[in-house]
């Protein structure tokens, strides 16, 4: 993407994350108080957070604690059923023009990356910008061959999802969602299915994405990631918001117990 | 240090000694195979003589003259309802056949598609309807439905009393439907040129557009275009097709040289094909089995596969050098062909390519039918339609619902995270992989479809077993005819599969 300028951020030493000045920064996510059953059991109990332009949050929290849902709800891949989602101004209802406009704007990665099997890595790529977008196919392809250069694999271009190992299929994933242009990316734990020497490459390319700027919430078991990366760590447990925080509030001297047990299992 | 080596080989040579011939794998594995085939051979020679002592015996003469014989017959339909010989009669009742196979396969496919799409759909009374049409229809048997179709539409007015809203236009009675035909007459082969022109111009546009499409991203819809295109050249070329009639003289000098061919010629040309293809597989198949470094490890049934390729030509030459009529018919029918084309140009310039007639009626004997003017689709021909297509679609529903819920829901979720919606998603993710997942059991269905067809004969329809039947009936040699049978529902049946095939090993999915 021509607008996003890595290079020239990477070669500059990059600010302490935490120490950056948000508050002036307009919000892109506010979440109020939203709850979601499915059947009897409910995932998620009232959570509230506001997410500013640029910020990078990281979701941490034990398995089934509701963070991959709520992040689901945030592009409406799940509905919330009560509560509020406003992104970048615009309202999650059943108004199926808002549920277009906001996933138009937020860029996805799954666990399990979901890229198109029976389309090269190209097509996955450049075919959202063309169908939704309505650009020519020459440049379409054209950007999408730059976004394989950022991610660091343009020579898989005329390959099929099936012939990449895990680690690039995810960073053709990352291209995928970056090729619409979101002001928004989520991640929904984007190494958990991925070979210990292959998280490393797609870590590196979540960073520079930050380092550019964009405004991304992460739901990921990665403490060195969050640590280095993040600007806020949120910390769920039982469908609820536990505890907020600097990461080096939250790694250093956290104030809840249940945020203690989980960094003592975490880290033992 | 002469030693250790002396004993290595002489243990080798102790090992390659003590092996008896029963336990050598290479040997028992050949062994195998011809033992095999000779058993398989001797059966198959057994059984044809017993059978041939066994109706000699019992005088049942298992000719083929009957196909050239007058067979006395008259059929209910298709394209030639006196034949003049049981050949004949049977021809005419393998296109029926095809007839009804071919409109089967196409619209229980269109059905079926509905079917699935309307099992899957959110609208409740949609998915019950659907539900219920697979539910029905699947469990009641076939031939069941057929009779019931045919019983019902048997109580239409009688043909002649009360034929149709739009009089003399269309007639609907118990003798079924009937609608004013368009055929094609003596200009049409030189209108065809045109059309033909007309298709490869619309290739060009069709290209220029999409070229179009990718340079801007407009909406350049190519495809219609290309339609447009020919629709055109059709169209002009109801005018200008006269001028094409040059091509009849042409066609003749070709019939003309083919004749003047020396028996001799075929025999050489056809013996050279079959050992040149033969030597360039073998040479194919070598460089195949050769590794990068040039490594050559042939294996027993490679060996085997030589064998048998070049055996195979060697035999076809054999065949060819001794058998000269083989030659000389295709010469005459080569002749014959172009002969017939050249026919076909030689139209009067103001031969029209088209004309229509109304359906009529006549009264041949006792009873009012449809005459040949009219397109008629007949009670027999409708209820088996109706039945095939009915019975396969429930199906081929099952088939479409399940391939679309094979597809992973991930797929889907990715779709709309990028902001493709529902259609987009539906036309560019979902369908094109439940497609490979559908294609494998459809083509089973086809195969089913063509063969159910054989049923028509519950209902009178003069598909190849009802004639057939009448055929053996009236000359005795129901051998022949079933092995008639045999041969032409086996080639349907390959050549659906093969098909099937090819587009499946075209659409797998690459993986690594």
């Amino acid at each position: 993407m021509n607008d996003m300028d890595t290079d020239a951020r990477t070669d500059a030493e990059p600010p302490a994350r935490s120490e950056r000045d948000l508050s002036n920064a307009a919000d892109m996510i506010v979440c109020e108080e939203i709850c979601k059953w499915y059947g009897d059991f409910q995932a998620l109990e009232g959570v509230s957070a506001t997410i500013k332009e640029q910020e990078v949050v990281v979701v941490l929290g034990p398995s089934g604690s509701g963070k991959s849902t709520w992040i689901r709800c945030i592009n409406r891949l799940e509905q919330h059923q009560e509560g509020r989602i406003v992104v970048d101004g615009v309202e999650l209802t059943n108004d199926l023009r808002n549920i277009e406009k906001v996933r138009s704007e937020v860029g996805m990665v799954f666990q399990q990356f979901n890229l198109f099997p029976h389309l090269k890595v190209r097509d996955n790529v450049s075919l959202a910008p063309i169908w939704v977008r309505k650009k020519p196919k020459a440049e379409a392809e054209e950007q999408a061959q730059a976004l394989l250069e950022l991610v660091g694999i343009p020579e898989q271009a005329d390959k099929f999802p099936g012939q990449l190992s895990g680690g690039q299929q995810q960073r053709v994933a990352i291209a995928r969602a970056l090729a619409m242009e979101p002001k928004i990316m989520l991640f929904d734990e984007p190494t958990s299915a991925l070979d210990p020497e292959m998280i490393k490459e797609v870590l590196d390319v979540m960073k520079n994405l930050a380092l550019s700027g964009m405004t991304m919430m992460v739901v990921t078991h990665e403490m060195g990631f969050a640590k280095e990366v993040a600007d806020r760590i949120i910390f769920m447990e039982e469908g609820q918001i536990v505890e907020v925080g600097t990461p080096e509030h939250f790694f250093t001297n956290p104030t809840e117990d249940r945020t203690k047990l989980f960094l003592s299992q975490i880290l033992a | 240090m002469t030693a250790p080596t002396n004993q290595a080989s002489s243990t080798h040579e102790a090992v390659s000694q003590r092996v008896p011939l029963w336990r050598d794998a290479v040997v028992v594995k050949w062994m195998t195979q011809v033992t095999l085939l000779t058993l398989v051979l001797a059966t198959l020679w057994f059984l044809a003589s017993q059978a041939g002592d066994n109706l000699s015996a019992r005088d049942i003469d298992i000719g083929f003259d009957f196909l050239e014989r007058p067979p006395d017959i008259q059929l209910s339909e298709g394209i030639d309802t006196h034949p003049a010989t049981g050949g004949r009669a049977l021809w005419v009742g393998m296109v029926n056949t095809l007839r009804m196979a071919g409109a089967g396969i196409i619209f229980a496919t269109l059905l079926g598609v509905v079917v699935g799409l309307s099992r899957l759909s959110n609208n409740w009374l949609i998915q019950r309807l659907g539900t219920i049409w697979v539910e029905t229809l699947r469990n009641v048997p076939l031939l069941v439905q057929i009779i019931f179709y045919s019983s019902v539409l048997s109580t239409l007015p009688r043909v002649g009393l009360d034929t149709g809203p739009i009089n003399g236009w269309l007639h609907i009675s118990n003798k079924g439907l009937s609608i004013p035909r368009i055929f094609i007459a003596d200009g049409f082969y030189q209108w065809a040129v045109v059309v033909l022109l007309g298709a490869i111009g619309a290739r060009y546009v069709h290209k220029r557009r999409v070229h179009l499409h990718n340079e801007t991203g407009a909406n350049t819809s190519p495809i219609l275009w290309a339609l447009g295109t020919i629709v055109v050249f059709a169209i002009v070329g109801l005018f200008i097709h006269p001028a094409f009639s040059f091509i009849g003289p042409i066609m003749g000098a070709i019939a003309g040289l083919l004749d003047s061919l020396p028996v001799i010629l075929p025999q050489v040309v056809l013996s050279a094909a079959a050992i040149f293809f033969a030597a360039r597989w073998i040479r194919g198949f070598l460089a195949d089995r050769r590794s990068a470094v040039g490594h050559l490890a042939l294996s027993d049934d490679d060996y085997f596969r030589i064998i048998f390729a070049a055996t195979a030509a060697l035999i076809a030459v054999a065949i060819l050098s001794m058998w000269s009529g083989f030659s000389s018919w295709l010469i005459n029918s080569g002749t014959d062909l172009f002969e017939v084309i050249e026919d076909k140009f030689n139209a009067d310039g103001a031969a029209r390519p088209f004309d229509a007639m109304r359906p009529d009626i006549v009264k041949p004997g006792k009873f009012a039918n449809y005459g040949t003017s009219g397109l008629t689709i007949t009670i027999g021909f409708a209820a088996v339609f109706f039945g095939v297509v009915f019975y396969t679609s429930a199906f081929i529903g099952e088939i479409v619902r399940g391939g679309i819920l094979a597809v992973p829901k991930g797929q889907i979720e990715a779709a709309s995270a990028v902001g493709l919606s529902r259609a987009q998603s539906l036309r560019h993710i979902v369908l094109p992989q439940a497609f490979r997942i559908i294609l494998p059991p459809l083509g089973n269905q086809y195969l089913n479809l063509t063969k159910n067809t054989s049923l028509a004969i519950a209902v009178g329809y003069s598909d190849i077993v009802q004639v057939g039947q009448t055929v053996y009936n009236q000359t005795g040699k129901t051998l022949p005819v079933v092995a008639i049978w045999m041969l032409f529902y086996l080639a349907c049946s390959l050549t659906i599969s093969v098909i099937v095939n090819y587009y499946n090993v075209r659409l797998k999915l690459v993986e690594r």
